[in-house]
């Protein structure tokens, strides 16, 4: 009997020395951090409107300038809890106004925290981490411009187990990565750079694609449409498959993202709204790619 | 046989009748005329389709009048099936009536400058239009969901 406790209280020490290895979190190499130019901030604009910073950031319902004002408070209601979305304007106490481009480079790129610890991927590093660290430069160089905000946001509110950060490490370990979502045999630069953008930046895959039993999007059915993670509806399949927009035109896909219309002039609606109006701010020739990357990536039915 | 014509007839008015009580159905047909005045608009914005007064004064006659009848089709608990409504127009009626009022002030705005004739020209055109859309997303943002 004192035998088997012996072996139970062994391998519960190696089972938590395992979780607590696995689960470290780690950032980008110092040299790869310290090797980082200073960032352009009007280069770091055109990150800014592609991640749509402040359709989550910002407050809810903001318009015209006060898009610019990243204060947080926005309440995601989610399966696993209440995220509430941070801070991140340029206050030195309530925001991020004392990270490094190489700090914000962690966040987006690792999802870590200058302090060390995981973030919740409610913020998608999981797309952002496909990103060049010289563009989050750029972006760190064009927050760094925005107006700061007083304010620390509430914590999350999440359900049981959800709350233990550390457990985030083992979701790490089996799905962040780097590699391109869906592999294209193509060297046309603009399907490369529309794949770049919404893969990356654009981090459309987070609503548009269905997610696995471990909550991560799930690249054999990318862009097939999902129920939306928030509120009611579904999100739709923007592949060429069945039941998708197949029937778009190229012309059809960047027109949308100028206007808000679709082909059948129904206009765009939900959260899509920020999207599109983020989308509307790049330049003409990255509207074009996106619509060329959505053409070329793999068909699926709607799931 | 010759009662045949008189039984699809009946038939068919019968259908309509249903239709028109049905208030999902009213409110798409509704907002179906919408996205038509709205690829017109478009069609002249992209220089596809020639301008004229005539046309820009259906363009925003055709709103107005979806404007001032499409909130009197939500009756409580008009949702589900079809209906892309979302529950939302129900629980905050006030925002609901809001929006309603934006798309109504933008039609009667653009009425007021087309005046009889119809906007002049084509800037004149868009410049009338251009709230009127902008008031399609501020609402679906928030009523309208995806099925």
């Amino acid at each position: 009997m004192r035998r088997f406790l012996g072996a139970l209280v062994f391998a519960a020490l190696l089972g938590g020395a395992a979780f607590w290895f696995l689960t470290i979190p780690r950032g980008l190499p110092a040299a790869e951090l310290a090797g980082l130019p200073p960032g352009d901030a009007a280069r770091g604009e055109t990150w800014f409107w592609a991640g749509g910073c402040a359709s989550c950031h910002a407050a809810p319902g903001a318009k015209g300038d006060d898009r610019l004002r990243l204060g947080g408070g926005r309440v995601l209601k989610t399966d696993f809890g209440d995220f509430v979305v941070p801070n991140i304007s340029p206050d030195p106490q309530d925001g991020i106004g004392g990270w490094s481009a190489g700090d914000l480079a962690n966040a987006m790129l690792r999802g870590i925290t200058p302090d060390g610890r995981h973030l919740y991927p409610s913020f998608p590093y999981a797309s952002y981490t496909r990103m060049k660290p010289q563009d989050v430069a750029d972006l760190s160089a064009f927050l760094a411009t925005l107006p700061a905000v007083a304010g620390r946001t509430d914590p999350h509110r999440l359900k049981f187990p959800f709350g233990v950060r550390r457990g985030i490490g083992l979701w790490k370990l089996a799905f962040l990565t780097d590699a391109p979502a869906v592999a294209l045999s193509t060297d046309d630069p603009a399907v490369l750079r529309g794949q770049y953008l919404a893969e990356g930046p654009g981090h459309c895959g987070e609503c548009h694609t269905p997610r696995n039993f471990g909550g991560a999007m799930d690249v054999s059915r990318w862009m097939a449409g999902a129920p939306a993670a928030e509120g009611e509806g579904t999100v739709p399949n923007i592949t060429t498959g069945a039941g998708g927009i197949g029937d778009w035109s190229a012309g059809d896909i960047v027109y949308f993202f100028e206007t808000g219309f679709m082909p059948d002039f129904d206009s765009v609606g939900g959260s899509m709204v920020e999207v599109q109006e983020n989308m509307a701010k790049l330049e003409a020739s990255d509207r074009e790619a996106l619509a060329a990357y959505l053409k070329a990536i793999p068909p699926q039915p709607v799931p | 046989m010759r009662s045949l014509p008189i039984l699809v007839g009946a038939l068919a008015l019968a259908t309509a009748a249903f239709a028109a009580e049905d208030p999902v159905v009213v409110r798409q047909t509704l907002m179906d005329g919408n996205g038509s005045a709205a690829a017109l608009a478009a069609g002249v914005m992209k220089d596809e389709v020639p301008y004229s007064p005539v046309i820009g004064n259906a363009v925003i006659g055709s709103f107005a009048a979806t404007a001032a009848a499409f909130g009197a089709f939500f009756p409580e608990g008009s949702v589900g099936g079809e209906s892309a409504a979302a529950p939302k127009i129900w629980e905050d009626p006030a925002g609901f009536q809001s929006e309603l009022a934006k798309f109504a002030a933008a039609t009667s705005a653009a009425r007021a400058a087309a005046g009889k004739d119809g906007p002049a020209d084509k800037a004149a055109f868009v410049a009338a239009v251009q709230p009127i859309f902008d008031t399609c997303k501020t609402c679906h943002e928030t009523y309208r969901i995806r099925k």
